[in-house]
């Protein structure tokens, strides 16, 4: 909210248009808006949602292609708010989700080293496992799940590739095929089984824990900067071979119904243009959609996790991206598997019979 | 028809026109919706079949032998088996034991701090009640020697969720059963305890014979709302599990949610809402008809 404040104001300063800005969970948006289109009404004129979601209810949403376009933006990211040639949705910045977060200072004062390889990614979480004081090597961040989706995506890129985690996106790819079996049994569930990601809790109350030395190493989105005490100590690193990284721009609407539909294109116009979106990354935490905004205008952490994407493919969130029933099958299933890593295969099965 | 016919259909007017569009029209609505698939088509009772066979339902493979998800069904079933003896239980006690203490009335306001508390609230502090770290339940039972139940977060866990989530519904449910017993201990007589300490009658046969029996109209309506209760559970566990972990905690009333507003499947959401329309009718239609009785 405060993060944002600044850019709101920025715009009202600019167009005259006064914003009252309101926070819904999407999840609970999700709930309201069908019912609230349906009597042809909205919370409001310009809202902020998930893309699948945009994409799945253009009866009720404005054709904004007169104000964005797809060539200001990096490469396929407003092909996921585009349905039959028009754009229904404006990308915001987004959240990068680079690897495994470490505090600097807990790496020297251990002489760890930053892996390489598997093998000495291996032996990095076996050492830390060893350090007086260490719970387990990695925090289990949970809320519905989304921090392990998180990480289990990431394992599913690095060692599956783009190709493998878009077929599970588009359904061509099976959960149960043999190279995600082979993902599951190799990597990630034997990390489970020797104990090396901790019990989930509470993604933020976890993010106390390791900041203060419980766990060495938290997967976790780029807005971790914004919530630590001491960004400048923060450091991360990918899974040894990662080419590709979940990338999750927000995404935001004009509902149909909205009284004050050229103030909305206006406010959308903005907030997806550079100026807006240059105005947010210099608040931390966030990573610019729109092409215009330059590297030196973020801060020194960020700047880091901007330059990570340099060079690598950006992929969208796969929940986020196949979203409905799916999304929060796959959410509780991981939060399954945490702890009955044994279960693995009937994890992936249930996930299959959800999957689209 | 002469006024004195239709002044009563004037007064009864407003009542079943809202009744008529809130109530019956929802209903009949959804019944209709139950026996569509999502395109529209008309498939009788197919989606009722295929809810019902579904894991998600009733699991046979897991229940009884392996730990949760045993389906949403079964664990409304365990919450009745568990949740509505020991809130009876509990509820009792309280009313009895704080009857004649000095200062009871504080006490029982504490426990029925749970049901003044919106339950959703009781949910997320579930989470935090059976933490590993910082859950009271677990600082108990580490004290009473229970480590291997006590060094896990209960509701991590498919072996230990549906519990945790049923005994914070009897925290949160408690306060209700003791309110009804003490208002209906308050009611009996202090004649007949007199006349049975005369005859010689122990605390015990006194409580037997006569606290029980009269009683029993009470417990007949703490057990229907309680019921009624624990089948359209919903808050505490949605907001403690989410029904998870793996579905290990999931009740009819999520599941429904789920069908209707994750996976926008409104008919199979339909069928869910009429299984538990169907299941809450029995203790309802007692309730209504005990209070034409009671007229």
């Amino acid at each position: 909210m405060e993060s944002f404040t600044p850019v709101l104001e920025a715009f009202t300063e600019k167009t005259g248009i006064e914003v009252e800005y309101r926070i819904y969970r999407a999840e609970d948006l999700a709930t309201i808006l069908p019912a609230q289109f349906e009597s042809g009404m909205a919370p409001a004129d310009v809202i902020f949602m998930w893309a699948w979601w945009i994409a799945n209810n253009t009866d009720h949403i404005l054709d904004v292609s007169d104000v964005i376009n797809p060539d200001d933006f990096m490469p396929g990211t407003v092909d996921q708010v585009t349905v039959d040639g028009k754009i229904y949705g404006a990308p915001y910045t987004g959240k990068v989700k680079p690897g495994f977060w470490y505090r600097i200072s807990f790496f020297e004062e251990h002489n760890l080293e930053v892996p390489t390889t598997w093998a000495e990614f291996e032996t990095l979480l076996e050492t830390i496992s060893e350090i007086p004081g260490i719970e387990a090597p990695i925090a289990s961040g949970d809320g519905v799940g989304w921090p392990l989706s998180d990480v289990t995506e990431h394992f599913i890129l690095t060692f599956g590739g783009t190709e493998l985690f878009q077929g599970l996106i588009d359904g061509s790819v099976s959960w149960t095929s043999d190279e995600v079996k082979a993902i599951f049994r190799d990597k990630l569930v034997p990390l489970l089984k020797a104990g090396y990601f901790s019990e989930p809790k509470d993604w933020t109350l976890i993010l106390e824990d390791w900041w203060e030395g419980t766990h060495a190493l938290y997967f976790m989105g780029s807005w971790i900067t914004g919530m630590v005490d001491n960004a400048s100590d923060l450091g991360v690193f990918s899974l040894p071979g990662a080419e590709a990284f979940v990338f999750g721009p927000d995404f935001m609407f004009i509902p149909k119904y909205t009284e004050y539909p050229a103030e909305a294109k206006e406010l959308v116009k903005f907030l997806s243009g550079a100026e807006g979106q240059t105005i947010q990354v210099k608040q931390g935490g966030h990573i610019a959609t729109n092409l215009g905004v330059k590297l030196d205008d973020y801060p020194e952490v960020d700047k880091r996790v901007a330059q990570l994407l340099e060079g690598a493919t950006a992929v969208t969130d796969l929940d986020d991206t196949v979203g409905g029933e799916f999304q929060t099958t796959f959410w509780d299933q991981l939060k399954y598997l945490w702890v009955h890593p044994d279960e693995w295969e009937d994890v992936l099965a249930n996930i299959e019979a959800k999957a689209p | 028809m002469s006024q004195k016919n239709t002044t009563p259909l004037f007064f009864l007017a407003p009542a079943v026109i809202l009744i008529t569009i809130f109530v019956i029209y929802p209903i009949i609505k959804t019944l209709w919706l139950s026996f569509l698939s999502p395109n529209g088509e008309f498939v009788g009772l197919h989606s009722y079949f295929k809810v019902l066979r579904s894991k998600e339902i009733i699991n046979l493979d897991r229940f009884p032998y392996k730990s949760p998800p045993w389906g949403a069904l079964i664990h409304n079933a365990m919450w009745i088996a568990i949740h509505l003896p020991l809130t009876l239980f509990l509820g009792l006690f309280f009313a009895i034991v704080l009857k004649e203490v000095r200062g009871a009335s504080i006490i029982k306001s504490i426990v029925f701090l749970g049901m003044v508390m919106p339950m959703v609230i009781g949910g997320l502090l579930a989470e935090f009640l059976f933490d590993k770290d910082v859950g009271i339940v677990n600082v108990v039972l580490r004290f009473i020697g229970l480590h291997p139940l006590a060094n896990i977060s209960w509701t991590y866990h498919p072996e230990t969720a549906l519990l945790a989530t049923i005994l914070s519904g009897v925290w949160m449910w408690t306060g209700f059963s003791m309110i009804v017993y003490s208002a209906a201990l308050a009611a009996i007589p202090r004649e007949y305890y007199e006349a049975a300490e005369i005859d010689g009658a122990t605390s015990f046969r006194k409580f037997i014979h006569i606290t029980l029996p009269l009683l029993k109209p009470a417990t007949l309506v703490v057990v229907v709302m309680t019921v009624l209760y624990e089948l359209k559970i919903f808050d505490i566990v949605y907001a403690a599990t989410g029904g998870g972990p793996g579905g290990a905690s999931m009740v009819l009333a999520i599941l429904m949610y789920i069908k209707a507003f994750v996976a926008f499947n409104f008919n199979e959401a339909a069928v869910l809402a009429t299984l538990l329309t169907l299941l809450t009718l029995p203790p309802a239609i007692w309730i209504a008809k005990t209070a034409v009785g009671r007229k």
